[in-house]
């Protein structure tokens, strides 16, 4: 049970990550395994050395580790993509500059502020993370004990300008019992709409962005309708009283859009059923191709509320 | 072109915006890396706009916006941060913040933000 809490964590986070790494490094990035670390296995072993390694904490909401781990030359290149270079202006230098440091420790900073958000979602609460702190061992014995134990331990692959990297999270059991109560809810909420929805084209394309297989297609995925959007600046909508109108894009005689875990999956009606519940007949199914990548990026910049 | 205090606790962060802001025409007076550092830097250098991160050590940036505005009401300050979650949004508004930049951004954003404070 709880080691599907914790695939979930880790995918979760690597998502979140993926979508932070690529736009430093645009066509550089690609998310690999994630798998759990036996109880009996030094997370930090079998580094490729030398190796830098960042590590972010969630310091409030809930407690947790993570610890990014680079090659040296990953962390040169991502620095250097970072900074708009083809290629790192010293690329045989024994160790980071200053700079390139704290670009290391941004990225990761953006990164676990990204996951962050995406474990505020599934658990309903906001979640804060401490400052980066950014290190570099050049022996495997340097790595080993560094890092606080904990009880349980995700590591999620990834390759980065060519090179191997590695986010691993220190979860400890508070935590798990939250990730799995939070899931266990979800599953329970989406039940009723995903018969309508999880149709074979939409279980494939959330199964494909996390990178797994057939056991996927039991996930519950959130399924919701959209009646219309606006845009307005901050300033209005914090000063905006009871009683006020906000007007949406939707004409009323238009279909509304149904998403599936934030991608545009198809439109339809909104109806009435049983005399009291809204539902949607679905009118057209969208295939992948024709929903565009710029509307799926829209969407996954809205904030996910529920 | 205005004269702006960018405030980071990440140089490579601060360098990044810098660069921006000077691209577009302004002056970057100079820089902060925490909150205690952004409150003495903004009563010393009285920057006519600053970007201010949130997550930072000493002092994190909600705190420091809020002793800047209780300092300069009029101060111009826009939020460059990664936690872009609804409520530090809505925090840094309602403590008096001109705009909010979330993290990864492009040039463009923060000189619009920049701009738009100054507007």
């Amino acid at each position: 049970m709880s080691d599907d809490a914790l695939i979930r964590l880790g995918k979760s986070t690597s998502e979140a990550i993926s979508g932070v790494l690529e736009m430093f490094a645009a066509g550089k990035v690609s998310a690999g395994e994630v798998s759990v670390i036996p109880a009996e296995t030094n997370p930090m072993d079998s580094l490729a050395l030398p190796a830098v390694a960042t590590n972010v904490s969630y310091v409030d909401g809930v407690t947790g580790g993570n610890v990014f781990v680079m090659t040296l030359d990953g962390a040169r290149k991502l620095a250097a993509a970072m900074m708009g270079m083809e290629q790192p202006e010293e690329p045989d230098a024994p160790e980071l500059s200053e700079l390139e440091l704290s670009a290391v420790s941004e990225a990761m900073n953006q990164m676990m502020a990204s996951a962050a958000m995406a474990i505020s979602s599934v658990l309903g609460t906001d979640v804060e993370i401490g400052t980066p702190e950014t290190k570099t061992f050049s022996e495997q014995a340097e790595a080993l004990n560094v890092y606080p134990k904990a009880p349980h331990a995700v590591r999620a692959n990834f390759t980065v300008c060519g090179e191997p990297c590695r986010l691993i999270q220190l979860v400890p059991n508070a935590f798990v019992v939250r990730m799995t109560r939070a899931l266990a809810e979800l599953g329970s909420e989406v039940t009723p709409a995903s018969e309508t929805a999880a149709s074979p084209a939409g279980a494939r394309r959330s199964a494909g962005a996390v990178g797994g297989g057939p056991s996927l297609s039991g996930i519950p995925v959130r399924v919701w309708a959209e009646l219309g959007r606006t845009r307005m600046p901050s300033a209005q909508v914090v000063g905006m009283p009871s009683g006020s109108v906000v007007e949406l894009n939707q004409a009323a005689d238009e279909p509304i859009d149904l998403y599936v875990n934030g991608t545009l999956f198809a439109t339809g009606r909104l109806m009435v059923v049983d005399g009291t519940d809204w539902a949607v007949r679905i009118e057209t199914v969208l295939s992948s191709s024709n929903t565009s990548s710029e509307s799926q990026m829209e969407v996954a910049r809205w904030p996910e509320s529920w | 072109m205005a004269r702006v205090l960018v405030v980071d606790d990440a140089a490579f962060m601060r360098k990044m915006v810098s660069d921006a802001l000077t691209k577009g025409g302004h002056e970057v007076v100079g820089e902060a890396g925490n909150g205690v550092e952004a409150i003495a830097r903004f009563q010393e250098l009285k920057p006519e706009v600053m970007t201010l991160d949130i997550t930072m050590p000493e002092k994190d940036g909600l705190s420091a916006l809020r002793e800047i505005i209780a300092l300069d009401p009029a101060a111009r300050v826009v939020m460059c941060s990664a936690l872009g979650q609804e409520s530090k949004v809505l925090e840094s508004i309602k403590l008096g913040a001109k705009d909010f930049v979330v993290k990864p951004f492009q040039a463009d954003r923060v000189l619009e933000a920049v701009g738009k404070a100054l507007g």
